[in-house]
């Protein structure tokens, strides 16, 4: 009789205890509890439980590198639905083009959703590295996260690269055929390099299924890798970069130091933390108000008795990037919905087009090519990737972090904006300035 | 036991940099390990390295001298190669421009590349634009059934022809 008693308590606790296995803490409703939660759930804890209030101001960071984020994750879900229809064949790729935009539901607007994201990903991940080296971000203790940021660029080109070539038409071959030669002018691995990625001496079905693989497996695994290191160093090296705390407390006496509204005395210590917390003295509850989750080295965010410039992660941080998911989410729809992804002729060998265009963010390159193939192609792109490669550690001034366009770093910033400048002005001038045989045309 | 692998570790009659019998086999090992990934990462590549190609042979039969009567300038797009004859005299002059692999047109005064504008007299040598290298002539052959045959893979140099 009582073995069937608990037995049917337990069925009758089945749903909540089931519920409570997945989620350890009940839904909370003070800032204690957000914390805890934010705190022991997986998703939830790649933030720490506060940040500095300089993380959260919308005109730091723009969210650039959170929307890159949130268009890689865009282009997996829509790449890998596009992966059930699509063949990297020659005889078949085109046709199954064709399919998505005659016979499979959503086939045309989930193929302009990857095309846009893709381009969207390139521009706005090196918006994001221009933030970073306009507000003096990838200095000391972040010079190893800018590295790992300039890989994760170049794999974000060679990813888009890569899936230029899967529809299969003249556009595709011809770029392809354009960009893989460029490659072929390194000095001595150069013809061994364009060898391995094409599979053949010319682009055809090896080069279609290298890339399939490429864009499909390798890229994405490296770029997942580099991207869980990328954020992952942020915490460790105390988030995002903001200017020195002296200067904080010096440019504001305001009412949120020591800030009043946080829930101090937890009901129910629910974790060692928390029991440690109400177990203190009285005199260090005041200061102390939660617990250290690691030790952190560098610029961590302070505990203890120096002003709180923190605010909590839930609600203040999670809200802005749902919002900024939302905005990305919105824009891609939006541009997916009024323009369709170009398709042209299927591929014809006899009849390049003319002129024959590389993807637009490397027309630049081919503007450059232009002129001398080595050095345009090779030569000088080596060059700006070992010295964006080296910036945190060739620039040695520690002033200037965490204000955009800071003038103790006008040098820098004057460089650096040089470089921007000269590459924008290359690529427009090879996307708009350019007509047959690559002479120069007025586009107007 | 813990305690006791400290002890050893931190002998204070060893004094460092002395080649202790764990240091050996520390050493070892990690140049086993590291070597092995050497191999790994290098029979990578020579997997992903093709020893045959499945797209257009590099030799190849291209017909009986007579389909080239005297004076032909024939681009064979498929192949990449121009087969031009004058008089009695045969070759087979590439059609991929040097600069960026687009295919070039044999024009009035030689060929053009359509992609970035690069020049080339009859002969393939360079008269403008970006290429960096004249475009290469390829070996031309007899084979015994009395066609013509192009060898994409034996380069000869310009003004070398095939006498029929």
């Amino acid at each position: 009789m009582k073995a069937k008693n608990s037995f049917v308590s337990a069925l009758v606790g089945l749903p909540s205890s089931i519920w409570h296995s997945i989620f350890r803490n009940p839904l909370p409703h003070s800032d204690l509890g957000r914390a805890q939660t934010s705190f022991t759930n997986f998703f939830l804890h790649i933030h720490p439980v506060k940040v500095h209030r300089n993380t959260i101001k919308p005109w730091y960071t723009m969210g650039l590198g959170l929307i890159t984020f949130y268009l890689f994750l865009i282009l997996v879900v829509s790449g890998i639905l596009l992966m059930f229809y699509y063949v990297p064949a020659t005889t078949q790729a085109y046709d199954r083009m064709l399919d998505l935009r005659g016979t499979v539901a959503f086939g045309t607007f989930l193929r302009n959703m990857h095309r846009w994201s893709a381009h969207g990903m390139v521009a706005v991940v090196f918006l994001h590295m221009c933030r970073v080296f306009f507000t003096g971000s990838y200095k000391k203790p972040r010079e190893f996260n800018w590295v790992i940021g300039v890989i994760l660029f170049l794999l974000t080109l060679f990813s888009s690269f890569t899936g230029y070539l899967l529809p299969w038409d003249q556009l595709a071959f011809w770029a392809i055929t354009v960009g893989s030669s460029i490659a072929g002018y390194a000095p001595v691995i150069g013809a061994d390099v364009k060898f391995l990625l094409l599979g053949d001496t010319t682009v055809g079905q090896e080069a279609l299924l290298r890339f399939y693989v490429l864009h499909i497996a390798v890229l994405p695994v490296a770029v997942t890798f580099l991207v869980s290191i990328h954020f992952w160093r942020i915490r460790k090296d105390g988030g995002l970069s903001r200017p020195e705390e002296s200067e904080v407390l010096s440019d504001s006496q305001s009412s949120d130091v020591w800030p009043k509204e946080i829930d101090v005395t937890p009901a129910t210590p629910a974790t060692p933390a928390a029991a440690a917390i109400a177990a203190q003295p009285a005199g260090f509850i005041e200061k102390k108000r939660y617990g250290i989750q690691g030790v952190v080295r560098g610029p961590f965010t302070k505990v203890g008795n120096v002003p709180d410039k923190s605010v909590f992660s839930w609600p203040n941080l999670f809200m802005a990037e749902l919002f900024v998911f939302v905005i990305t989410l919105a824009g891609v729809l939006v541009v997916s919905l009024l323009f369709n992804a170009p398709l042209e002729e299927p591929v014809n060998l006899t009849h390049p087009p003319n002129p024959a265009k590389a993807p637009w963010y490397f027309l630049g390159l081919q503007e450059m090519v232009s002129y001398s193939a080595f050095w345009g192609g090779v030569g000088i792109p080596t060059l700006e990737v070992l010295i964006l490669l080296l910036v945190p550690y060739l620039d040695r001034n520690t002033k200037g972090v965490g204000h955009w366009f800071s003038g103790e770093r006008l040098l820098a910033n004057t460089l650096f904006l040089v470089f921007v400048i000269v590459n924008i002005i290359l690529i427009i001038i090879g996307t708009f300035f350019r007509g047959q045989n690559w002479e120069f045309v007025s586009p107007f | 036991m813990s305690m006791a692998k400290k002890n050893i570790a931190n002998n204070p009659e060893r004094t460092e940099g002395q080649i202790t019998r764990r240091n050996l086999l520390v050493w070892l090992s990690s140049v086993g390990l590291f070597g092995s990934a050497v191999i790994s990462i290098f029979s990578n590549l020579v997997f992903i390295k093709p020893r045959a190609t499945y797209g257009q042979p590099n030799r190849f039969s291209i017909g009986k001298p007579d389909e080239f009567p005297s004076g032909t300038k024939l681009a064979l797009d498929q192949q990449r190669v121009c087969v031009v004859r004058d008089g009695d005299k045969l070759c087979a002059i590439s059609t991929t421009c040097t600069h960026l692999g687009c295919i070039v047109a044999p024009s009035d005064t030689g060929f053009a590349c359509p992609c970035h504008g690069s020049r080339f007299d009859q002969d393939g040598n360079v008269t403008g634009g970006p290429a960096p290298k004249p475009l290469p002539w390829y070996k031309l052959t007899m084979a015994p059934n009395g066609e013509l045959e192009i060898d994409k893979s034996t380069e000869v140099p310009a003004g070398t022809y095939f006498n029929v």
